[in-house]
């Protein structure tokens, strides 16, 4: 164990080499072939965990500026967004606001101005916090990463991409490289809901909706958290039990439900008990919501 | 009618301070300084056996251990008198008392090099001791002692049952008060840890100059202060120390005494005889440095049926923490703010300051005021709704006002209350809130639920006093005229931010009748100022103005001696002053003879060019009385039943300050108090796991403080002041900073309760706990 | 490593190390003070500079980063036109106690009036990044107005 001495958030009190590579197989090269190299985005996860000693690094690949990194691409089913995108970039990106309402709402929630100006997308998802504000959204749409390695490319259901807290399905030398979403023509209501301590916060608590309904009968429904689980989750359970009821009622399920597929814990920011109190809260006020704006969307 | 004071100028160091130009501690940097950095213990309580430099000292750094420090015992605040000062600091100690006491220091040409050094110093405890946590546990004469014996002035005491210090009083016939008493009222109360959160970390840098003289700046509400500790503990003639004003990040109380690390640095300097920088990182100063103190409260009082308090008695433990500070004042000021809240018969008070395993505690921004205010309020509130009195008027009949005996800073410091603006601000602040529509807790329903609470308290305005007492308080002010009519102001009096300054610039040019633009206050030091004991209790500027005023009327009189000169008056006493606003100077004339007139600064070019002399004035001030400035706040919180999350909604704070001297400034008083009243009331807490270890909140990224959005607006705050007047004042004026914040926590505590119908008597009252009082209560 | 980049304008090349964030090597070998260091971990909004026009906490920003960019910082602000009516406002609203994390918002607020904000609501949002214990915000909000006022549409 490190002790207390090792800290230092003025200087980073570590040693290591920066590489800034023109463009992503040569990222890759130097990924695989740098003893101890770790990739860096917007460093806003990275720089903090290297000044508390979290990690030790002996070189950084700067992937912040690759161009085939950086784009959001709208194309006939899905849309798609490179990794180095920065959360701002997202909030500010038309193709995101008209598509992918969700994420922007969550988007928006993600640390400060100064911070969504650093944060990018991939470093949100790659960090594994069981917090990270895009994850919950990401998992509703059925997101699809794009993981590439020298060795080729891979395609991971975001759901299958989070095995635990701090850990992800990336493999030694392997680079996320886009997120795809699916866009559906179908018209969803939205919602996502996130408790803090402050309003510049990590979620204590944060749920995600997109929610379809016919004639006060809800239809379609993707529900997924944050911060109450070893990884974020999608909570099928919850969906699954209020497809065919009424908005009142499934508000009202959703909500008894949801204790079932959240397993939370006590950290600096809450305790387990009141996290399980509050995602009742705010998975029914989610849905509602959500329910809400479909049916302003409707007229 | 007053020139300047009341009008709205920009503050003299705006521009300075937010283009980032000005000077902080963390700016100072002096050619071939050293870093240093500080080697914190890792076990909250232990024995150091070997510290090992070599490691350190290869890298080319040098180390200071304890044996390098005088072994001598110290407290870093000197305000008490020397045979009320409880000592028991150390530099560097040998014994680690809380998790990340300093242990060793080392300097090194580079930062790098410096935390490298510190890596490789090598430190051995040759014990490791539970760390005792709980005070009450500490108590216990069971437990491991802390300090087996600390001294108290000159002399050595013997602490025993960890408890560092110990106060009782009483006052009436309480047996007899209680059975008159037709409501009684117990409740028992719990403050947490708070962290000043200053936004600046504490800091110091020190050079020796090559005669020896030991030049330093550091994070300090005292130059002065900071240089008797200096020489004090380094054993250097206080003419070889010179302290130097430097800009404060924020005080709150967090530098209200000589910081550790202005120790530490001193002694680097001296070892290697190198200039040395030496600063904290936000962790250090959060976690190793020191926090506010703890309170465990609990009061006891009474009234009759028709609405008169009776009796009042309050048993105060405090969690010191490790070392002490002011453990032994806080008792005798948490008993002043106690007993001159309320018009108590009777009075029984046992005031305790436990020593503890964790980081020692000082003031906090109202020392002691918003957590005693809390209590009492909370039970006064509760009296009232017991006898059905309305909370305002009980209030008005019992609190101590006009007239009365007021002893804010404890037994040592009486006076009487000259100016009292509490009637105007409950009848004004209670109509904006609509306090008469305010409905009972029992009738609300819904999920979003409103309530409003009001808290009134006071601070004193310095503590000044008619006796001299146990607590030192002067201060001193020299003005100077230059040879053109300019004005130096020369202090020691250090502002943190509130407009301290500023309000002594307009004072000095409201005696003077000169535009404050003329005054330019002097960065200074120890060795070009007169004493000052410390920017503290809410006394800059009813204390230091008056200082201020002072030398600028002994400069008038040689002014106007100068002028009758010139004007061949028959006496200066034939002459009038007056500020003319088309020169923008000072006039001066005879009544009645038009060309009998100069200007100050012809009078000032006059007195140099004749060989009259320098126009200046040197003061030294004791003022011989604390008036307290009342604050009275209402406050509209919104309350979610379902999540416990409590929100701002209105404020509307009311103050007697006497004269106000500078609207906008005095305004952000109230609103910084305001906010940092609510961040304690909903959010502030350091607490501790089983091994003395400070739990999660090691930095700021879950020491979380209130953002723009999450407090009220500019629309949603209404700011009202007093028409009163203090005829010890400068020109009428009392304290504020204090005042501002402490009757906080009692008004969003009562504003909690009237929205939810619940107590609570802990604070930081979290949406956790919220949450769970409700679902116990369904 | 040597790196290049425009720092007010002016085009700056520095030796820098690997771990120095753009905090370290503008203060402490560019010698620009006007950034603050509060917290160093993103959370106090201190050490606010504008890079390639946007704000970010340059205590987070590895300092290599930055080859190539621009970066602009609140001493700088603080003498443009625009920054100037910032600094009266605040200054005749109050909004300044101790000043350490005046010189953030200045960068924050100036960003946003830059880039075309003008409604007090979203400033108010634009700066919940940076933290400010002297005066709970509502003079600073007062500013606000007075700029948007003086800035016009
Ligand atoms: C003050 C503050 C507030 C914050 N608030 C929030 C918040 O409200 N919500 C929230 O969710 N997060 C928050 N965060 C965390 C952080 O900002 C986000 O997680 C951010 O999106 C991380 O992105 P980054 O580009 O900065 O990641 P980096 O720090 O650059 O990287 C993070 C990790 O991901 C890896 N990585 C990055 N990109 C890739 C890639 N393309 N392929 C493989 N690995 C990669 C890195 O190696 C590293 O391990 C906050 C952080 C700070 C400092
Ligand atoms: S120092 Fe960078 S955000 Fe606090
Ligand atoms: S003015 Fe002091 S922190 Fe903002």
């Amino acid at each position: 164990m490190l002790s207390i001495n090792a800290f230092n958030t003025y200087r980073i009190p570590q040693i290591f080499d920066y590489y800034r590579p023109r463009d992503l197989r040569e990222a890759l090269k130097l990924l695989e072939s740098v003893e101890g190299a770790k990739v860096v985005a917007g460093g806003t996860d990275l720089v903090v965990d290297l000044k508390y000693r979290r990690i030790e690094v002996r070189a950084l690949i700067d992937i912040s500026r690759l161009d085939e990194l950086r784009f959001i691409k709208l194309e006939d089913s899905y849309v798609e967004i490179g990794s180095a995108v920065t959360i701002q970039e997202i909030v500010e990106s038309s193709i995101a606001r008209e598509k992918l309402p969700l994420l922007v709402e969550a988007a928006e929630s993600l640390g400060s101005w100064q911070i969504r100006n650093l944060a990018t997308i991939g470093g949100n998802l790659c960090t594994a916090s069981p917090a990270a504000d895009t994850a919950p959204p990401l998992l509703v749409y059925d997101a699809e990463l794009e993981l590439v390695s020298l060795r080729g490319v891979r395609t991971v259901p975001i759901e299958k991409f989070f095995t635990g807290p701090k850990r992800v399905v990336l493999e030694r030398g392997e680079i996320l490289r886009s997120i795809r979403i699916p866009v559906s023509r179908n018209v969803f209501g939205w919602s996502y809901i996130k408790l803090r301590r402050t309003s510049f916060d990590v979620a204590k608590a944060s749920v995600a909706v997109l929610l379809d309904a016919r004639d006060g009968y809800i239809v379609d429904a993707r529900v997924a958290l944050g911060s109450v689980a070893p990884t974020p989750v999608r909570a099928r359970g919850v969906e699954r039990s209020i497809v065919g009821l009424k908005i009142e009622e499934a508000a009202r399920v959703a909500s008894e439900r949801v204790v079932n597929e959240i397993s939370p814990i006590d950290d600096a920011r809450s305790t387990a008990w009141y996290r399980l109190q509050a995602s009742k809260t705010l998975v029914s006020d989610a849905v509602w919501r959500a329910y809400e704006r479909l049916l302003k969307i409707g007229v | 009618m007053f020139n300047f004071i009341g009008r709205s100028f920009p503050r003299h160091d705006g521009f300075a301070k937010a283009s980032g130009l000005a000077e902080f501690t963390f700016d100072v940097e002096v050619p071939g300084m050293l870093y240093g950095r500080i080697f914190k213990s890792p076990h909250a309580f232990a024995r150091v056996g070997r510290v090992d430099a070599s490691g350190a000292e290869a890298l080319g750094a040098v180390v200071l251990t304890p044996d390098d420090v005088p072994d001598r015992l110290f407290n870093p605040r000197l305000i008490s008198i020397e045979e009320d000062t409880f000592k028991d600091w150390r530099v560097l100690t040998k014994v680690p008392r809380y998790f990340g006491e300093p242990i060793a220091a080392v300097a090194a040409p580079t930062e790098d090099t410096a935390q490298r050094a510190l890596e490789a110093l090598r430190v051995d405890f040759e014990e490791v001791y539970d760390p005792v946590l709980d005070p009450f546990k500490a108590m216990s004469p069971s437990t491991r002692p802390i300090h087996e014996r600390v001294m108290r002035g000159g002399r050595w005491i013997e602490v025993k049952n960890n408890i560092a210090a110990e106060l009782r009083y009483s006052e009436g016939d309480l047996d007899s008060e209680e059975k008159r008493s037709s409501v009684v009222i117990e409740r028992k109360f719990h403050a947490s840890r708070r962290y000043h959160t200053q936004l600046e970390p504490k800091g110091a840098v020190c050079k020796l100059e090559p005669d020896g003289t030991l030049v330093v700046w550091t994070t300090t509400q005292t130059i002065h202060n900071t240089k008797i500790l200096i020489s004090q503990v380094y054993g250097i003639p206080m003419n070889r120390v010179d302290v130097r004003k430097v800009l404060l990040g924020g005080g709150f109380g967090s530098s209200i005494h000589t910081n550790l690390v202005t120790l530490i640095a001193v002694g680097l300097c001296l070892k290697s005889r190198k200039p040395v920088k030496l600063v904290l990182t936000r962790e250090e100063d959060m976690v190793h440095d020191h926090v506010s103190f703890e309170f465990y409260m609990k009061v006891r009082a009474g009234a009759t049926r028709d609405g008169s308090i009776t009796f009042g008695e309050l048993d105060n433990l405090i969690d010191v923490g490790a070392h002490q500070i002011q453990a032994y004042p806080i008792l005798g000021t948490s008993l002043g703010w106690f007993v001159s809240l309320y018009k108590w018969r009777a009075v029984k008070y046992h005031g305790r300051s436990v020593y503890t395993n964790k980081v020692p505690s000082c003031a906090i921004r109202g020392y002691g005021a918003p957590e005693i205010t809390w209590a009492v309020e909370t039970v006064v509130d509760e009296l009232a709704e017991e006898l059905k009195i309305d909370p305002l008027e009980f209030r008005l009949a019992n609190y101590r006002g006009r007239g009365e005996i007021f002893w804010g800073q404890g037994p040592t410091v009486k006076s009487i209350i000259r100016s009292d603006g509490v009637p105007e601000l409950i009848a004004k602040g209670s109509e904006i809130i609509g306090w008469k529509r305010r409905e009972s807790p029992r009738v609300k329903t819904g999920r979003f639920r409103r309530g409003v609470g009001v808290g009134r308290g006071f601070h004193t305005s310095g503590a000044g006093g008619p006796l001299s007492g146990a607590i030192i308080d002067y201060t001193g002010a020299v003005v100077k005229v230059n040879e053109d009519g300019s004005i130096d102001y020369i202090t020691a009096l250090q502002d943190h931010g509130g407009g301290t300054l500023d309000a002594h610039i307009k004072i000095i040019a409201e005696e003077l009748k000169i535009p404050p633009g003329k005054v330019r206050v002097v960065w200074s030091g120890t060795s070009t100022t007169v004493y000052d004991v410390c920017t503290h209790a809410s006394r800059g500027v009813f204390t230091g103005g008056e200082a201020a005023r002072r030398a600028a009327l002994e400069v008038k009189k040689k002014v106007l001696e100068y002028a009758s000169r010139i004007l061949d008056s028959v006496s200066p006493e034939a002459l009038r002053i007056e500020y003319d606003r088309e020169l923008s100077d000072a006039v001066i004339f005879v009544e009645g003879a038009p060309e009998k007139r100069i200007t100050l600064s012809e009078v000032a070019r006059v007195a140099w060019q004749r060989n009259w002399g320098s126009i200046s004035a040197s003061v030294s001030y004791r003022a011989t009385v604390a008036p307290p400035s009342f604050t009275v706040y209402f406050v509209e919180v919104e309350v979610d039943m379902e999540t416990g999350v409590i929100k701002p909604i209105r404020v509307v704070a009311g103050a007697d300050i006497g004269t106000v001297i500078s609207p906008e400034l005095a305004a952000g008083q109230i609103h910084g108090g305001f906010a940092i009243g609510w961040s304690w009331t909903v959010g502030d807490e350091v607490s501790y796991l089983e091994n003395g270890v400070p739990a999660h909140r090691m930095s700021l990224t879950d020491y979380k403080l209130p953002t723009s959005m999450d407090l009220p607006s500019d629309e949603d705050f209404i700011v009202l002041f007093a028409s009163t007047y203090e005829p010890f004042g400068p020109f009428g004026a009392k304290g504020l900073g204090e005042a501002a914040s402490n009757p906080v926590i009692a008004a969003v505590a009562n504003a909690i309760y009237n929205a939810t119908g619940i107590r609570f008597y802990e604070i930081p009252m979290t949406p956790e706990k919220i949450l769970k009082a409700i679902k116990e209560g369904e | 490593m040597k790196i290049k980049f425009k720092l007010n304008g002016v085009f700056t090349e520095v030796y820098v190390e690997p771990h120095e964030t753009l905090l370290n090597v503008l203060r402490d070998r560019l010698k620009v003070r006007s950034v603050k260091y509060g917290c160093g971990v993103g959370e106090c909004g201190s050490c606010t500079v504008l890079l390639d026009g946007e704000p970010v906490p340059s205590c987070l920003v590895v300092a290599a980063k930055v080859d190539g960019s621009e970066v602009t910082t609140p001493d700088h602000i603080a003498q443009t036109e625009l920054g100037k009516v910032i600094v009266d406002s605040m200054l005749e609203e109050g909004a300044i106690q101790c000043g350490y994390c005046t010189p953030g918002f200045l960068v924050t607020i100036y960003a946003a009036l830059a880039r075309g904000v003008r409604n007090v609501d979203e400033i108010r949002k634009a700066i919940a990044g940076n933290i400010c214990r002297c005066t709970g915000y509502v003079n600073i909000l007062k500013a606000v107005k007075k700029i948007l006022e003086r800035v016009g549409s």
